[in-house]
């Protein structure tokens, strides 16, 4: 176990950068650790091996519920179901079929991840607020059968398992170890998870689920499969648990009030961290200990509720990060962060060479949109919209506000699905796939108002996109030096270099924009979709900004874009379409549209005139 | 405990159109009751895991009303409602308020909390034990033709219509209901023609608990309660407003119906005891097959997190 205790430091990319925390840190984890599993052979109080055992379970409960809370970032009120449902499982397996009840804790574990991968199911197209009544569903309903399904579970007489038959010498050694083992197996995976693309999907979930979605992240299955690994060790702790209580009825074993301690648990200790929940769990069984002898049931509700929503209010960070925070602060007091530093000499303004010329236009289309239509209630924001992105072109999409510029990119790019027509992307059809595996296709989109992962680095917002999705790919290295290196040289191309290792909510808006382009560039798209990439950001830049697409259109790729800066659409595309209430109205050459009467009526207005506008 | 009355004797038809009117004046105290959750939930994005506690105070309150005076428990509204309603405003203000820009996740959390600490202080101040109002027509049957319907669910059940388009009433002819449902449909547009989402923030939560409140003294002629029901009533709350639609108050009224309905029918022809877990079923097979419920809408996304 001390071996697991070492790479915890890396486990947390926030504590790389304080290394005046690392090694007291290390070294107070792998005392406790140590102590804890020395504990029974140095002890044989068996009030506080209870306390210890107990708080193993609850740590147990809180780590993997840190798998589905505190990486993707969905609460769930019902993890104390899975303990449950282990216990359930070998009671019922042992008494049944026979065998000692520790024969059947693997199928505990598998039990409960398949019951993890059902609710997983259900729950992949909820989001959190309806993920979270989820779960207590989920709670009470196994709850509601074990108390009713009596021929299996005997209903609120509850079941009886064998007493030990191990030596009485032994006590509970056999129930601690094997939780101590199996909190081992569940924070090895939990640190595991965090450094391997499956963990770097998990938190960008937590960010922003329909963006992750977009930069090809497969939500649906990484979220099924966070679900399944915050369950299984879960279920195993629970037939240990179960086992160990010797008795177990519907009333104690799917006692809300658990569930509620696992998930504060959590939340104290600290959520998306390896040892948070773990210290949280030792931090709360024993007040559960307390509290009950000393006070008993209506006592408990008022510490617990207390303790739940004060945290919540005061502590929403949870212990561990918010020391890391405080630490993190002390060292760097007085020095001003690098966002808002003048940037002289940082960045090497590229020498750019003159406008290449633009790649060749093809005939072909590689986006093509046919007969799109979307309401929302009775509104007709796309109607029956028909136009195509020859390949190789910088294509402009126009219109006035409310036209479906937006909803047409979020129908292409499958956050949304229309109520008819087709999209076709190179050759295939694809209004039915969903939107990571468009972006598998070739297809990247950025957002009008931006949209990175807030609390993730500017690097690991870059690495973030996945161009595939395999069972093999979850468990690479969530950054790889390839993808470093590349990512490096995309925020050179855009500018950004400088940010690399910043929390991305630390930037401006302009800056949050061209990093935005650089995540999408990492897909190596096909096509880029740019929603009013000049929106809030300065002359100079929108310039930048220009010679950057165009930079990028002659190395091959096509892009869309929504865009009000006439100046800026009509100097760069080719060709532009205009959208109005939901319908192609009109396309052609940047001349063609600004002399065109319906677009003129539409969105430019009368009085628009480009080319004096520009000279005078 | 959610089958109201025993089966009659009788011919089928009579008995199941029997099940279905008492289905749909259960029905209608759902609906009062879920309109305060969704109305919340719309108006703030918060989910108020607290409401079945709420409601379960005001039983308490109406209890001891009716024990100490002897006030009926359906006169006992107009004592319960506006006490709810300034504990609401006050409970707001003092907690919910510091989250309102946090993830809904949090506000499920913090209003979990407050429910247990309120279950906490009822079982301190009332006792664990099940109580019950009884006032005299509690015993006594309406009987049209071969229907038996028991005062005490047709009372309840008008009494919560009544309320309920009240609250229709001060949402759709009121300033300040234009004001809650302007906050809810677009705060930052709100916020701009001059509504204080913030101090609209507060009343809806306040009107919400305030109908929890109506809500529990209407509850606790018709069902015997104890703190650690409020379980149970949320659970319900909670896959009535799944089912209808989160924030859509049509959408709570026809899944407070189809929930009455529905464990009312589950209670005669399956069991009492599996008549609870109708709501937990809504939400599995609502979210399976239609995420937003019944009458939800699915709101543009991309600009949301603005």
């Amino acid at each position: 176990m001390s071996q697991a205790a070492a790479p915890t430091q890396e486990a947390q990319p926030q504590t790389r950068r304080g290394s005046g925390l690392r090694s007291p840190w290390t070294a107070l984890i792998a005392f406790a650790v140590v102590f804890i599993a020395l504990y029974p052979v140095l002890s044989d109080d068996l009030y506080y091996q209870n306390m210890i055992i107990l708080s193993l379970v609850f740590a147990i409960g809180a780590s993997g519920l840190n798998i589905i809370t505190g990486y993707a970032g969905y609460v769930s009120l019902g993890q104390g179901a899975f303990l449950g449902l282990g216990a359930y499982t070998t009671a019922i397996l042992s008494t049944k079929v026979g065998a000692d009840p520790f024969v059947w804790v693997p199928a505990a574990g598998l039990l409960t991840g398949l019951v993890a991968a059902f609710l997983g199911v259900v729950a992949m197209r909820a989001r959190g607020h309806s993920f979270v009544i989820l779960t207590i569903a989920f709670l009470f309903l196994v709850q509601l059968v074990a108390t009713n399904l009596k021929s299996l579970t005997n209903g609120t007489g509850g079941l009886t398992l064998a007493i030990p038959t191990w030596s009485p010498e032994y006590a509970n050694w056999p129930f601690y170890y094997a939780l101590f083992a199996i909190l081992a197996g569940s924070l090895l995976m939990s640190w595991w998870i965090r450094r391997v693309k499956f963990g770097m999907g998990l938190i960008a979930i937590r960010e922003d689920e329909d963006k992750a979605a977009t930069v090809g992240v497969n939500t649906r299955a990484y979220k099924l499969l966070g679900f399944v690994a915050s369950a299984v060790f879960v279920g195993m702790a629970g037939a240990v648990y179960g086992y160990y209580l010797t008795f177990i009825d519907p009333a104690g074993m799917f006692n809300i009030l658990l569930s509620v301690q696992i998930i504060l648990s959590l939340l104290l200790g600290g959520r998306a961290t390896l040892w948070g929940p773990v210290l949280g769990a030792f931090i709360i069984e024993p007040l559960n200990e307390i509290t009950n002898n000393e006070f008993g049931g209506n006592t408990r509700l008022l510490i617990f509720g207390g303790l739940l929503a004060l945290v919540v209010l005061f502590l929403p960070r949870g212990i561990i990060p918010s020391v890391q925070r405080w630490l993190g602060e002390r060292r760097t007091r007085g020095k001003a962060g690098v966002v808002g530093q003048r940037l002289d000499g940082r960045i090497e303004i590229q020498e750019r060479q003159p406008p290449s010329p633009a790649a060749s236009v093809s005939d072909k289309p590689l986006l093509e949109v046919k007969g799109l239509e979307k309401h929302f209630g009775g509104v007709h924001a796309i109607d029956g919209c028909s136009f195509a992105v020859p390949e190789g072109s910088i294509t402009a999409l126009i219109g006035p506000n409310g036209s479906g510029k937006t909803t047409a990119f979020n129908l292409i790019d499958g956050t949304m699905t229309p109520q008819a027509g087709e999209v076709w992307f190179d050759g295939q059809r694809i209004d039915a796939k969903r939107p990571w595996a468009r972006a598998h296709l070739g297809l990247g989109r950025t957002f009008q108002i931006t949209r990175l992962f807030r609390e993730m680095t500017v690097l690991e917002n870059l690495v973030a996109p996945l161009r595939s999705f395999s069972l093999r790919q979850l468990t690479a290295g969530a950054v790889s030096g390839s993808e470093a290196k590349r990512a490096a040289e995309l925020l050179d191309f855009v500018g950004m270099g400088a940010y690399i290792d910043q929390p991305a909510h630390a930037l401006s808006y302009g800056q949050q924009k061209l990093v935005e382009l650089a995540q999408v560039l990492m897909l190596d798209p096909k096509l880029i979709m740019l929603d009013e990439p000049a929106g809030g950001i300065n002359p100079t830049l929108i310039a930048r900004l220009g010679e950057t697409i165009r930079e990028l259109n002659a190395q091959g790729k096509t892009f869309l874009i929504v865009e009000h800066n006439m100046p800026f659409v009509l100097g760069l595309c080719m060709p532009v379409l205009v959208l109005a209430r939901g319908k192609r109205i009109a396309q052609g050459g940047p001349d063609e549209i600004q002399r065109d009467p319906q677009v003129l009526d539409a969105y430019l207005g009368e009085d628009f005139v480009l080319e004096q506008a520009v000279k005078a | 405990m959610a089958a109201p009355q025993a089966r009659i004797p009788g011919i089928p038809l009579t008995e199941l159109a029997q099940t279905l009117i008492l289905g749909l004046l259960v029905g209608g105290v759902y609906a009062l009751l879920a309109s305060g959750l969704t109305l919340i939930f719309g108006v703030m994005n918060v989910i108020n895991i607290a409401h079945g506690a709420f409601l379960i105070l005001a039983a308490f309150l109406t209890y001891s009303l009716w024990t100490a005076i002897g006030l009926d428990p359906l006169l006992a509204i107009f004592i319960t409602t506006p006490a709810m309603f300034a504990f609401g405003w006050l409970l707001y203000n003092g907690t919910v308020r510091k989250i309102r820009k946090a993830p809904v996740a949090a506000s499920v959390l913090l209003t979990f909390g407050l429910a247990l600490v309120l279950e906490g202080l009822m079982g301190s101040i009332w006792g664990n034990t099940s109580h019950s109002v009884r006032p005299s027509y509690a015993n006594e049957s309406f009987e049209i033709g071969s229907l038996f319907l028991p005062k005490a669910q047709v009372f309840g059940g008008i009494v919560a219509l009544i309320v309920l388009a009240g609250l229709y009433l001060m949402l759709t002819r009121t300033w300040t209901g234009r004001a809650i449902r302007a906050s809810a449909v677009n705060p930052q547009g709100a916020e701009l023609v001059g509504v204080s989402v913030a101090s609209v923030a507060a009343l809806t939560f306040a009107v919400g608990v305030a109908t929890a409140g109506a809500g529990g003294s209407i509850v606790s002629v018709l069902y015997p309660f104890l703190p650690g029901s409020h379980y149970q009533w949320i659970a319900r709350l909670l896959g009535i407003i799944v089912l209808g639609g989160m924030g859509s108050l049509p959408g709570a009224l026809l899944g407070a119906l189809a929930l009455g309905v529905a464990e009312t029918i589950t209670a005669v022809y399956i069991s009492p005891a599996w008549a609870t877990g109708v709501p937990y079923l809504f939400v599995f097979v609502v979210l399976l097959l239609r995420p937003q419920g019944l009458l939800g809408s699915r709101l543009r996304e991309d600009v949301a997190t603005a």
